[in-house]
C-alpha cells in the first residue's frame, strides 16, 4: 500500500534530495557568469586581469563607457547606441504584432492547403546560422541602399522576431474556443469586429510575453548588426565588444560595464511585465 | 415594466430542404458530411437530432446557424430562405456546448453584448426581464468563472434567447451537467420552449435527453437521417437496424435468424420465433431485432426461443437476465417484470410478440416488413 500523501507536503526522499542539489549547482553554474561580469565591470584597469575576488571596486568604468572617453576609445557613442536599439527593436516588434498577430489568428483558425507549409517556412530564415545568410544580406542591403540604416535593422531584426510572435501567438488562438467568436457573429458583429472585440483582447497576456520575447532576442542578435551596419545603426550589442579592442588594447572592464548597462532596458522591461510574463508563458492560461 | 421586452415570439417553421454539406479539399478526398437532409419543423415543436458522433449532426446545425456553408440545398425559417445569409441576420438564437461565454464580462455585459451589437436602446431592460424569468437576476453581477456549469447554462440558454429569434438551436445543451442538474435542467428547458414558443433543434448524442425533451426526434447516421418521427414511432417501429441499435436502453438483442417454410423464424439450434414481416420467403437470412422489454415466457404451442440462464441482475423495478441459445453466438438480455426471479442454470422458453420481433436485411440493415 503506497502512503497516503497531504495535497501540498513535501516527502523528503534522497530523489528529491538529488533534485535540490542538482538544480542549486545548475543555478551557481548558469549565475556565475553573471556574477563574474559584475565583478568586473567593478575593477579598474590595473585589477581587470585578475581573478580575486577581492579588490577595491569602482564605478569609473560605467562613467567611463558613458563618457567622450568611451566614445574615444570605441569611436562610438554608447548611449546614441542604446537609443538606436531601442529604436530598431520597438520597430522590429511593432512589425511583428501588425503583421503577426492577425497572421497568428488566422494561422490558428483555418486549415488550407500549405497552412503548415507556411508556418514551417517562416522558421527557415532560423534554420541556416546567421553567419551563412549575411553575405548576401549584406549584397542585398547595399544594393538597396539601406545598408547602415534603422530601416534595414527593422527588416532584418523583424525575421527574427515575426516567426516568434506567430508561433506563440497561434497556440493562443487555438486555444481560445472558435464558438466564442461564433456567438458575436451570430449576435451580428462582423468578423473584423468579432476578432478586434472577442479574440483579442483574450490573448493579451500572449502578446505580452511574445512581444517581450521578441524584444529580448532582437535586442540581444549581434551578428546582423555587426556587419549590416557600420556608424549611423550601431546598436548596443555591436557597441559593448569594441571594446575588447580591434587590434589595441583590450578593456574587459570596459566592456563587462557596457554590458551591464546594455541588459539593463530588457531586465527593467521584463520585470514591469512579469505579471503577464508568468501567465503568458504557460500556454492555455487563458481558458475561462 | 414594458410589456415589449418578454413579448413572445411568433413560432415559425424551419425547413431543411435536400442539404449537403461536402468538404473538398484539393489533393485529398473529398468528406461528404451531410448528405441531403430533409426535415420538416413545425411551428413552436422541439426536435432532437440524435445520432452518433460524426453523423453529421453538428455540422448540420452550424450549416443553420450560418458557420458552416451549404454546399447545396436550401434552408428556411418561415416562408423566408435564409441559406445564403451572413449568421447574423439569419435570426437565430444558438445555444453553444462550450457556453461561449464571454470570460471578461459579467453575465449582465454577455447577455447585452448581442443586444448592442444591434444597436438596441432597451438593452438593459430587456436583461433585467430576461434574468427574472429563468429566475437569474442574482448572477448578473457575476464572472462566467464563478458560475457553476448548470448556472452558465442557464446563462447561455438566456443569452441565446434574448434576442427573441424564432428559431432556438442548443448543441449538447446538457453534456457538461451532473445526472441530477441534468434532469433539472431537462424539465426546465421543456417548460421555457413551450413558454416561449421558440421552434427548437436540439443536437445530442444521448437518447434519454432526445426521448425527454423532444416533441419529435431524427435520428442521424453517417450524414443521413434514418428516421424522423416521434419516440414512440421510432422505439416502435424502427425503420433500420441502425435506428433498432441506437436507440432503446437497454440495448436491442441482434440475432442470426432464417426464414422457415412456415414463415417462422429460426434462431439458434430450437429457437423460432413469429414475425409480423409480411415480405419474408424461406430460406432468407435475416437479422432479428428482439427489445429486451419485449420477450416473456412462451405460452403453450407458442413458437419459442429454449435458453439457459446464465446471468440474473436484480435491479429492484426489473430484472435483467442474460441467457444463452444453443447454437447461437450471441447472448441474449432479457427484461423481466420485478416480482420474477431467475436463477443461474434455470432453463426458459422466451417468446415476443409478432409486431415486436423486427427483422433487417443482413446486407445493409434495411428492415425487412
Amino acid at each position: 500500500m503506497a502512503k497516503e500523501m497531504k495535497p501540498g507536503q513535501k516527502r523528503v526522499t534522497a530523489g528529491s534530495v538529488v533534485a535540490d542539489v542538482m538544480i542549486l549547482a545548475w543555478f551557481v553554474f548558469s549565475l556565475f557568469p553573471l556574477l563574474w561580469m559584475l565583478l568586473l565591470a567593478l575593477k579598474n584597469d590595473a585589477d581587470q586581469t585578475s581573478t580575486y575576488f577581492a579588490f577595491s571596486p569602482t564605478f569609473e568604468n560605467f562613467v567611463t563607457v558613458l563618457s567622450q572617453r568611451g566614445q574615444d576609445l570605441t569611436s562610438v557613442n554608447f548611449g546614441q547606441a542604446m537609443l538606436t536599439s531601442v529604436i530598431n527593436c520597438v520597430g522590429a516588434v511593432l512589425v511583428s504584432l501588425v503583421v503577426g498577430v492577425p497572421a497568428a489568428y488566422a494561422a490558428g483558425r483555418w486549415k488550407y492547403r500549405g497552412s503548415e507549409d507556411l508556418m514551417f517556412q517562416m522558421l527557415s530564415f532560423r534554420f541556416a546560422p546567421e553567419l551563412m545568410v549575411i553575405v548576401p544580406l549584406f549584397v542585398i542591403y547595399n544594393t538597396l541602399g539601406i545598408f547602415d540604416t534603422k530601416v534595414g535593422m527593422v527588416w532584418v531584426l523583424q525575421l527574427v522576431t515575426m516567426p516568434l510572435v506567430v508561433w506563440i501567438l497561434r497556440s493562443y488562438f487555438q486555444d481560445l474556443s472558435p464558438e466564442l467568436e461564433q456567438a458575436a457573429l451570430l449576435d451580428g458583429y462582423t468578423r473584423i469586429r468579432a476578432f478586434l472585440t472577442v479574440a483579442l483582447p483574450l490573448v493579451r497576456p500572449g502578446i505580452a510575453a511574445s512581444a517581450l520575447l521578441a524584444f529580448i532576442f532582437a535586442w540581444n542578435n549581434y551578428v546582423f548588426p555587426l556587419i549590416l551596419t557600420d556608424s549611423a545603426a550601431t546598436t548596443v550589442t555591436v557597441a559593448v565588444t569594441k571594446y575588447l579592442g580591434g587590434g589595441g588594447q583590450a578593456y574587459y572592464n570596459l566592456t563587462a560595464a557596457a554590458a551591464l548597462l546594455g541588459a539593463l532596458p530588457p531586465l527593467v522591461l521584463a520585470l514591469t511585465i512579469q505579471r503577464y510574463l508568468v501567465r503568458g508563458l504557460s500556454f492555455g492560461a487563458v481558458k475561462a | 415594466m414594458t410589456t415589449t421586452t418578454t413579448a413572445t415570439t411568433t413560432a415559425k417553421s424551419l425547413v431543411l430542404r435536400e442539404l449537403h454539406k461536402n468538404y473538398v479539399a484539393r489533393g485529398r478526398e473529398s468528406f461528404h458530411a451531410v448528405k441531403g437532409i430533409d426535415l420538416d419543423i413545425r411551428p413552436g415543436e422541439l426536435v432532437a437530432l440524435l445520432g452518433p458522433s460524426g453523423c453529421g449532426k453538428t455540422t448540420t446545425l452550424r450549416m443553420i446557424a450560418g458557420l458552416e456553408t451549404v454546399t447545396s440545398g436550401d434552408i428556411r425559417i418561415g416562408d423566408r430562405s435564409i441559406a445564403d445569409l451572413p449568421p447574423g441576420r439569419r435570426d437565430i438564437g444558438v445555444g453553444f456546448e462550450s457556453y461561449a461565454l464571454y470570460p471578461p464580462l459579467n453575465v449582465r455585459e454577455n447577455l447585452a453584448y448581442g443586444l448592442k451589437a444591434r444597436g438596441a436602446k432597451d438593452a438593459d431592460a430587456r436583461v433585467r426581464a430576461m434574468a427574472e424569468r429563468l429566475e437569474m437576476t442574482e448572477l448578473l453581477d457575476l464572472r462566467p468563472a464563478a458560475l457553476s456549469s448548470g448556472q452558465k447554462q442557464r446563462v447561455a440558454l438566456a443569452r441565446a434567447l434574448i434576442r427573441n429569434p424564432p428559431v432556438l438551436l442548443l448543441d449538447e445543451p446538457l453534456s457538461h451537467l451532473d445526472a441530477a442538474q441534468r434532469q433539472r435542467v431537462r424539465r426546465e428547458l421543456k417548460v421555457l420552449q413551450r413558454e416561449f414558443g421558440y421552434t427548437t433543434i436540439v443536437i445530442t448524442h444521448d437518447q434519454l435527453e432526445a426521448l425527454s425533451l423532444a416533441d419529435r426526434l431524427a435520428v442521424m447516421d453517417a450524414g443521413v437521417i434514418q428516421q424522423f418521427g416521434t419516440a414512440d414511432e421510432i422505439f416502435d417501429d424502427p425503420a433500420n437496424l441502425f435506428v433498432a441499435d441506437f436507440v432503446g436502453e437497454p440495448k436491442i438483442n441482434l440475432l442470426e435468424g432464417v426464414v422457415d417454410e412456415d414463415g417462422t423464424v429460426r434462431v439458434g439450434r430450437d429457437g423460432r420465433l413469429r414475425s409480423s414481416a409480411r415480405s419474408t420467403r424461406p430460406g432468407q437470412s435475416v437479422t432479428v431485432g428482439l427489445r429486451p422489454q419485449d420477450s416473456h415466457l412462451a405460452a403453450e404451442g407458442e413458437p419459442s426461443v429454449p435458453a439457459e440462464v446464465v446471468v440474473f441482475e436484480d435491479l429492484l423495478e426489473f430484472g435483467l437476465g442474460t441467457v444463452r441459445v444453443e447454437g447461437l453466438d450471441s447472448s441474449i438480455v432479457v427484461q423481466t417484470p420485478a416480482d420474477v426471479r431467475w436463477r443461474r442454470g434455470d432453463v426458459v422458453r422466451l417468446a415476443a410478440p409478432p409486431q415486436r420481433v423486427y427483422l433487417f436485411d443482413p446486407e445493409g440493415g434495411a428492415r425487412v416488413r
